[in-house]
């Protein structure tokens, strides 16, 4: 590999400035007042640690994260799919589909999920007028209706990651696994899933990480037990004014978060993770 | 009254937030740097449409001092504002106990008591650094679907009574507004409420706990879930259950047992124009002003007399009609000043148990 000339070091200086002003400057001014607020103590971090709330908010956070990250997966996957090998006109219609609802605000699709969702919202009314269920189930306030929220949220971001590596696979290559001699799943286990696990990492890695800073959609959908996070910090910094526990909050979710990246990374290897093997 | 959907509105929009700080930013500066301009926050939605149209726009003709409107309050604002050496506001609309915060955290700027008239404002929303704007409930309320007048829970422990009133509920999620009733429910005396036995409350509160199925965050949730029967019992602000029975909404309010509280004029510290904000509370806390909005909204003036220009029916509808006021708790945003932070935190395990 040739030494990168000092041009195309010097392409990277805006993305650069970028960074550093809108991204490490903030998280190191968190850091700072998470240590320095009021006056330099680790007496913020003691407090998480001290009390149970902050660990059980941190395991809710994963546990949603996690469901979320997956359901998109298996919903995401084969319509990605069908994205890739569909027909010109077909696909372009999908992805419009697809991309449409992110140009509509969270807070306005999360109130369509409580009027669809509800007690007398329109899956329940249909599913007791057409006879399946006696008393309306209970698909909002609790786990099941952050999932589904969440779900739609995120979904586009784990379609449009796994769509661009596809569509840079050769379906020849499938007819060529079963020329010579595999079944349809073989081919598909051995040959497709592969070529595409690339844009499925990051797909999932876009969606756990947005997924882990989710604050509307568990807030207005969720139950008691579905506390987040972020609705932790905005509770400190907004309502309670204590800047030093939401920063030591924030700096807490941001090391965790990174961990989990490093450890992905250095397990999958990072070639696979971020450049298109095709 | 918080309106925190609008806080999300602001969170999530982007572009949105980023349009509104622009002109906001730009905007009272610019203008200030014209004339006297006086940047008042207030909460929004139809409460703040109630304070321009009975307050903000006469103050502005009988003065010539130029009101620009900032919403939502939000305190994390206030405070970044003040430390930041960067005031944009200079009038804000606070909850109570952000009077006793805000004054502890050395956010506010003393209010001139020279230059304001007291005369018949009830003393206990007067307060070195700040004086109501108007008091409001937090009551209970009901779907008159299910429960016909007369026949709704008309106390805290007939709320708690899942067997006689059975339906679901929603609770505020926050131990304000919560911790009272659970011990009117446990059979505490209205005059007895304060201090708060924390340790009774919470233990009442586990009885209630089960038959709760939404948590509300955001004021106007409430109302939509009575509205929409997604619940049948609530605790909710007067102001939202008198704003969807006005569109149709088979909803009522018990004012038995309500707990009364009331918002606050504050100037954020190093304002710019503490004069025009000075001139501002001394002109609206006076009874005429007061008499206005209450007529457009049906919270309480903060000044009693206030009441001579008030229609009698008019008056039975407000939280601090002598009926209502009564037979209500009201807060005390001192105890709650000392608790709080520790109270929301024993809140959020609790909730989570």
């Amino acid at each position: 590999m040739r030494p990168p000339r000092w041009t195309s070091e010097l392409l990277l200086v805006p993305a650069l400035v970028w960074l550093g002003i809108f991204f490490v400057y903030p998280i190191g001014r968190l850091f700072y007042a998470s240590l320095f607020t009021p006056a330099f103590s680790l007496g913020n971090y003691a407090k998480l640690a001290g009390s149970p709330v902050y660990l059980k908010v941190f395991v809710n956070t994963f546990e949603i994260s996690v469901t979320v990250t997956l359901v998109t997966l298996v919903l995401g996957y084969p319509l990605a799919f069908l994205l890739a090998t569909a027909g010109r006109r077909a696909s372009g219609l999908m992805l419009v589909a697809i991309i449409l609802p992110l140009w509509t605000s969270v807070l306005v699709r999360t109130y369509a999920w409580m009027v669809l969702l509800g007690r007398r919202g329109l899956v329940n009314e249909g599913l007791q007028g057409l006879g399946l269920t006696d008393s309306p189930l209970p698909l909002l306030y609790n786990r099941l209706g952050v999932t589904i929220g969440m779900v739609h949220v995120l979904l586009p971001f784990m379609v449009l990651p796994i769509y661009s590596v596809m569509k840079g696979i050769d379906v020849e290559l499938l007819k060529a696994a079963q020329n010579l001699g595999a079944n349809r799943r073989q081919a598909f286990l051995r040959v497709y899933l592969p070529l595409s696990l690339s844009g499925l990492a990051t797909g999932c890695l876009v969606v756990f990480v947005t997924a882990l800073g989710f604050f509307v959609t568990p807030a207005l959908l969720g139950g008691r037990g579905d506390m987040m996070i972020a609705m932790l910090i905005d509770v400190q910094v907004s309502q309670l004014l204590d800047w030093g526990l939401g920063s030591a909050l924030a700096v807490v979710l941001f090391a965790v978060t990174a961990a989990i990246l490093l450890a992905v990374q250095r397990l999958s290897g990072a070639e696979r993770m971020w450049v298109r093997v095709p | 009254m918080s309106s925190m959907t609008r806080r999300y509105v602001l969170k999530m929009g982007v572009l949105t937030a980023a349009a509104s700080a622009a002109t906001r930013a730009g905007g009272p500066w610019i203008a200030r740097a014209q004339s006297k301009q006086l940047v008042v926050c207030s909460w929004g939605g139809a409460y703040q449409e109630a304070q321009r149209k009975t307050m903000f726009q006469p103050f502005e003709k009988e003065t010539g001092i130029k009101i620009v409107e900032a919403s939502p309050t939000d305190y994390g604002k206030l405070k970044a504002m003040v430390q930041s050496g960067n005031v944009e506001w200079d009038l804000v609309d606070v909850g109570d106990l952000n009077v006793v915060a805000g004054a502890k955290d050395n956010l506010l700027e003393p209010l001139d008591y020279q230059a304001i008239d007291t005369k018949g404002v009830f003393p206990q929303v007067i307060h070195k650094y700040g004086i109501g704007t108007i008091y409001y409930s937090t009551v209970l309320a009901y779907s008159t679907k299910k429960y016909a007048k007369g026949d709704h829970p008309k106390t805290w422990a007939q709320f708690w009574d899942v067997g006689k009133f059975p339906g679901p509920r929603t609770m505020r999620n926050n131990p304000l507004d919560n911790l009272e009733f659970a011990l009117l429910a446990d059979d505490v005396p209205i005059d007895k409420v304060y201090p708060l036995d924390v340790e009774r409350a919470f233990r009442s509160m586990d009885r209630i706990k089960p038959h709760v199925n939404v948590w509300w965050t955001t004021g106007a949730q409430p109302a939509q879930l009575l509205a929409d029967g997604e619940v049948e019992l609530a605790t909710s602000w007067n102001g939202r259950i008198y704003a969807i029975q006005k569109q149709g909404a088979r909803a009522g309010l018990e004012w038995n047992q309500g707990k009364l509280q009331w918002d606050s004029w504050v100037i954020p510290r190093g304002s710019k124009n503490k004069d025009g904000a000075m001139k501002f509370i001394a002109w609206s806390t006076q009874p005429k002003p007061q008499a206005a909005i209450v007529n457009e909204i049906p919270y309480g003036p903060v000044n009693q007399r206030a009441f001579e220009f008030i229609g009698a029916q008019a008056a039975r509808d407000m939280p601090t009609a002598p009926d209502n006021a009564k037979r209500q708790v009201m807060v005390d945003p001192v105890w709650w000043g000392e608790h709080r932070n520790v109270l929301v935190e024993r809140w959020n395990a609790w909730l989570l148990k």
